[in-house]
């Protein structure tokens, strides 16, 4: 491929902002496959797991949440019950769910990590 | 409370401050040092500073003093402030990061093609910055007006005067060493007294959950608030974290998109720990200092526990550490409020370099200080709960629908974020003023997030669909940009989301 019938080669950095532009440092097949009509359904597929990934965690994360003053409504019995005197809606609001944010987060980047490596392998033909 | 040893207190975290970004200062020597730490900060480190400056007034005083007056349901608050970090993680850090923007404007331009988009989000982060700013000032009057005895005015002085040294000194890196050095220091110091005051009174045989009784709602002193205040909040909690500009410019100093995730992994931890006392406080202030609830002064329980608990020279050691910590939180959140509002201003304003950044960083730490001299504090947690409100309506749906809508337009954004902008502040604004009788409409408009941040995104919406043509002709290279992963996990040092793209037609 000769310079000549490459198209104009344009930066999309913020052209007001100071960022050193490194140059691109990516094997050629992978530097097609982003601008061609496959790489771009590959982009949009990658696009279309993490979002369906995020969207999935959140909203566990969100139900699970809401489940905790439902249930206490629902159930007033739960109310009653205690921890070394400290009652369980307490427990789970300020302690224990921050434990399961963690975990939330932890299953998201562990998936998110294996969605972008098999686009890695998508890619670079692998 | 002998004043001396508020005056100790307080000066020694000031001096240490500003002695890190002077320190900081020799080794941060370009532009993108001083702006964004050169991009190397680690993760762990990075974690530290983003908690260091994430927790504010609102949560160091703020909570306990929630928890002291409405009991369970102050615990809303912590788990939104956390919570929000885990909606940034799954919707915003990664893609956030590989836009390769330093600023949330530098993000909009770079997304939306457009200049008239930039100057609406500078704007944005403009305001939210100094709207933050003030309740960070009138937690230090309060922490000095009871540490000292001086008049509240002096105490947002110092905070501004020590930021301003720091920031103009030092820039971003230094200001990371700080921010990290901050969190930690905030964690002992809130850490320690409570857990020495637990010890004491279980030596002691004194009561400490009074046999349950503490946790019951009769204990409360505030009225229970409604479901839909509850829910209102938590909502505005969750996405307004994803738009406080000082948390987004923290994501940039991240080598790589998977570093800046595996960094908010660690904030959350951090944040789940540090929670865990203020909330103890809040309990134990409900047995033994409860009459600061009556005077409308519970934001001071952190403040004044230790020395009501511990007896002698060991309670007033505790005093001191509290007090410290607490003027680390002011101080570190203030700064990082100053550095993404005077990067903002340094861009926009003036050409970019580091003399407009410290240009920036004066103006936005008067501007703020002259408005926290003419108004007066509403109770921390509840002001800094409606920043979030305002950044939800706002910023947040711009980084939502610009990082995984092709759909949006220039167009569509600004007229989303101001109608997000205008109904929210319209709406606070009015419950101040108005004063309603407590009911559906004082609800609304005390607690607006529930219904203006569907508006602000309906409108960004709607509005780009009506205007395609607005589309940047090279979305598909900016999304592909946004969410491809670096070449590989754990390198990524060399700017894969600085290279250049080649431009190509718009496919969708």
């Amino acid at each position: 491929m000769s310079d000549a019938d490459k198209p104009a080669r344009v930066r999309v950095t913020a052209p007001r902002s100071k960022a050193t532009v490194a140059p691109a440092r990516f094997p050629v097949a992978r530097e097609v496959a982003e601008h061609s009509a496959v790489g771009d359904v590959f982009v949009r597929s990658l696009m279309r797991a993490q979002l369906r990934l995020a969207l999935v965690v959140a909203g566990g994360f969100v139900l699970v949440l809401l489940s905790v003053p439902l249930l206490l409504a629902v159930f007033p019995v739960l109310a009653d019950l205690s921890v070394l005197t400290i009652p369980v809606s307490w427990l789970i609001l300020g302690a224990l769910i921050y434990p399961f944010m963690c975990l939330c987060a932890w299953l998201f980047i562990r998936n998110a990590g294996r969605n972008e490596s098999r686009y890695r392998d998508l890619v670079d033909g692998r | 409370m002998n004043p001396w040893v508020g005056f100790a207190a307080v000066a020694a975290v000031s001096v240490m401050t500003v002695v890190i970004s002077v320190f900081g200062l020799r080794i941060s020597r370009t532009t993108g040092d001083f702006y964004v730490a050169s991009r190397t900060v680690r993760p762990w480190w990075n974690a530290s500073a983003i908690g260091g400056e994430y927790l504010s007034a609102a949560s160091f005083l703020g909570v306990a003093g929630l928890v002291l007056v409405s009991g369970v349901d102050g615990l809303w608050f912590p788990i939104g402030y956390t919570a929000g970090y885990l909606m940034l993680l799954l919707f915003v850090a990664a893609p956030m990061r590989r836009s390769g923007a330093y600023t949330v404007p530098d993000f909009a331009e770079a997304r939306l093609a457009s200049r008239p988009a930039r100057g609406a989000t500078s704007v944005l982060v403009i305001v939210v910055s100094w709207l933050y700013i003030v309740p960070q000032l009138h937690g230090a009057s309060l922490t000095l007006r009871i540490a000292t005895g001086l008049p509240s005015w002096v105490g947002a002085a110092v905070v501004t005067l020590v930021v301003c040294i720091s920031v103009v000194a030092g820039g971003m890196r230094s200001i990371t060493f700080a921010q990290a050095f901050q969190f930690w220091l905030k964690l002992t110091a809130i850490a320690v007294p409570v857990v020495f005051a637990l010890l004491v009174l279980g030596n002691t045989g004194q009561p400490i959950t009074a046999g349950g009784s503490v946790f019951e709602q009769a204990m409360n002193t505030a009225e229970d608030p409604s479901t839909y205040r509850n829910v209102s909040l938590t909502f505005s909690l969750l996405l307004g974290t994803l738009g406080l500009p000082h948390v987004l410019v923290r994501f940039y100093t991240n080598p790589d998109g998977g570093s800046a995730r595996r960094t908010t992994l660690i904030v959350l931890a951090l944040l789940g720990l540090f929670y865990l006392f203020p909330t103890i406080y809040g309990v134990l202030g409900r047995l033994y200092v409860p009459q600061l609830a009556a005077s409308g002064a519970s934001d001071a329980t952190v403040l004044l526990l230790p020395g009501a608990l511990v007896d002698g020279a060991a309670g007033t050691l505790l005093s001191a550490l509290v007090i410290a910590g607490a003027f680390a939180a002011f101080l570190s959140t203030t700064s990082g409020l100053l550095v993404s509002s005077a990067g903002v201003i340094s861009q926009d304003v003036f050409d970019g370099g580091v003399l407009g950044f410290r240009t920036g960083a004066l103006v936005s730490a008067v501007i703020p200080f002259a408005l926290a001299l003419m108004t007066e504090s509403l109770g921390l947690a509840g002001s800094v709960g409606l920043v979030f409100a305002f950044t939800a309506s706002t910023i947040a749906p711009l980084l939502l629908l610009g990082i995984w809508w092709r759909g949006l337009t220039d167009a569509g954004a600004v007229a989303g974020m101001a109608a997000g902008g205008t109904l929210c502040g319209a709406a606070v604004l009015s419950a101040a003023v108005l004063d309603l009788p407590a009911g559906p409409a004082a609800e609304l408009l005390a607690q607006p997030a529930a219904w203006t941040v569907p508006v602000a995104f309906s409108v960004m919406i709607i509005v780009s669909r009506l205007t395609p043509r607005r589309k940047p002709a090279a979305v598909s290279a900016i999304l592909v940009r946004l969410h491809m992963p670096e070449r590989s996990g754990r390198s990524g040092r060399s700017g894969r989301s600085d290279r250049s793209t080649s431009s190509r037609r718009n496919g969708g």
